[in-house]
């Protein structure tokens, strides 16, 4: 593409993809809350998240590797009509995956100021 | 992300979640009428949710798989099938000739416990609507 | 002779500290061209996205932001190159001999 890369930029724009992805995924389980059949959805590099969060590891959100797709999670409680979207689990996770996606949007912004001061020699901005 | 299907995602379950809202205060106002001009007392209604995929054009070029999110539509506003519930009046105006008069199956604690549910899915939505509004303005805060 | 071009560092392309020539304005060129081509193709692909954005095709918000802000870091880029090679020539014109 062009020289305006760094890894590092790399890797945030693929935070910031997956984030929103997983932002609909979200915003989908939550207006389905109430439709008779319908299974939580969730996004694979995510998925599991908490537990592995809580096991210590950080899932790896700047490999390559993980194309992400929206798949249906297992282990949730399931009502009499079939549906298992959990009210405080998709609340959390709408919070939290706001906040990744501002947190990686202020450092991409970092990353593009500290290049113009680069490419400017740090005069002007 | 997607700015015209998202809000109008969440927008789906605002609006479906209201038509339930409705139709529980229609239940709730009608738990008493004994007479409706089909015949009969009035029929509880309720709504039926279903699924709507909606068609979304894939970003082949940012070569990320884009499945299709849902949204939700009413798919059906229908009667309660249980029989109505018979009382004893042989006073009254509907009575039948052994002296029962039908009324509604509405039961205001179900109504109020469906309400509930439909106010809190409602907000749960509405609270989806501010998550995109705030990505979208961090979004273009990017361009400083 | 000494190196009276200062040299010029760019992320991550090097223009060399070799004296002035005839020769040397080649490869200036050559870099100015590649800045202009990647400016261009980076200016390009924001246009695409801002256009896919507009027309409810899907492109990502922040994706189309990040487009934009990047082909104006290359315009930028290639502004600077531009200049150093301009104030490389006017060195060079100044020069007794």
């Amino acid at each position: 593409m062009s020289m305006i890369d760094t890894p590092l930029m790399r890797g945030l724009e693929r935070v910031l993809d997956l984030s929103a992805f997983r932002h609909q995924v979200i915003a989908a389980n939550l207006a389905n809350i109430d439709t008779p059949g319908y299974r939580t959805r969730d996004v694979r590099p995510f998925a599991g998240e908490i537990e592995q969060a809580m096991a210590g590891d950080e899932p790896s959100l700047t490999e390559q590797s993980f194309t992400p797709v929206a798949h249906e999670i297992r282990g949730l409680l399931e009502r009499p009509d079939g549906n298992n979207v959990s009210v405080e689990r998709e609340s959390l996770l709408l919070a939290q995956n706001q906040l990744r996606f501002q947190v990686a949007v202020q450092f991409l912004k970092a990353e593009f100021h500290k290049l113009s001061s680069a490419i400017n020699g740090g005069s002007a901005s | 992300m997607n700015l015209f299907g998202m809000l109008e995602l969440s927008g789906s379950a605002l609006g479906a979640e209201r038509q339930r809202a409705e139709v529980v205060a229609s239940n709730m106002a009608n738990v008493q009428t004994t007479r409706t001009a089909a015949g009969g007392p009035y029929r509880r209604q309720l709504v039926v949710f279903q699924a709507q995929h909606v068609p979304r054009f894939s970003l082949a070029l940012a070569g990320l798989h884009r499945e299709t999110a849902s949204a939700v539509r009413v798919a059906a506003v229908v009667s309660d099938q249980r029989p109505p519930v018979l009382r004893f009046e042989p006073g009254h105006p509907d009575a039948n000739p052994q002296g029962y008069v039908a009324y509604p199956q509405v039961d205001p604690v179900e109504e109020m416990t469906d309400l509930l549910g439909a106010v809190r899915a409602y907000e749960l939505n509405a609270s989806a609507v501010q998550a995109t509004k705030g990505m979208i303005l961090q979004s273009l805060d990017l361009l400083r | 002779m000494n190196n009276s071009i200062p040299s010029i560092r760019i992320l991550p392309v090097e223009i060399g500290t070799s004296p002035p020539g005839v020769a040397e304005g080649g490869k200036f060129l050559e870099v100015l061209q590649q800045s202009m081509d990647q400016v261009e193709g980076a200016q390009g692909d924001a246009a695409t996205q801002v256009a896919q954005l507009l027309n409810g095709q899907g492109a990502d918000l922040h994706s189309a932001m990040i487009a934009v802000e990047k082909a104006d870091l290359s315009f930028q880029l290639m502004m600077q190159v531009r200049n150093k090679i301009v104030q490389a020539y006017q060195q060079i014109s100044t020069m007794q001999f």
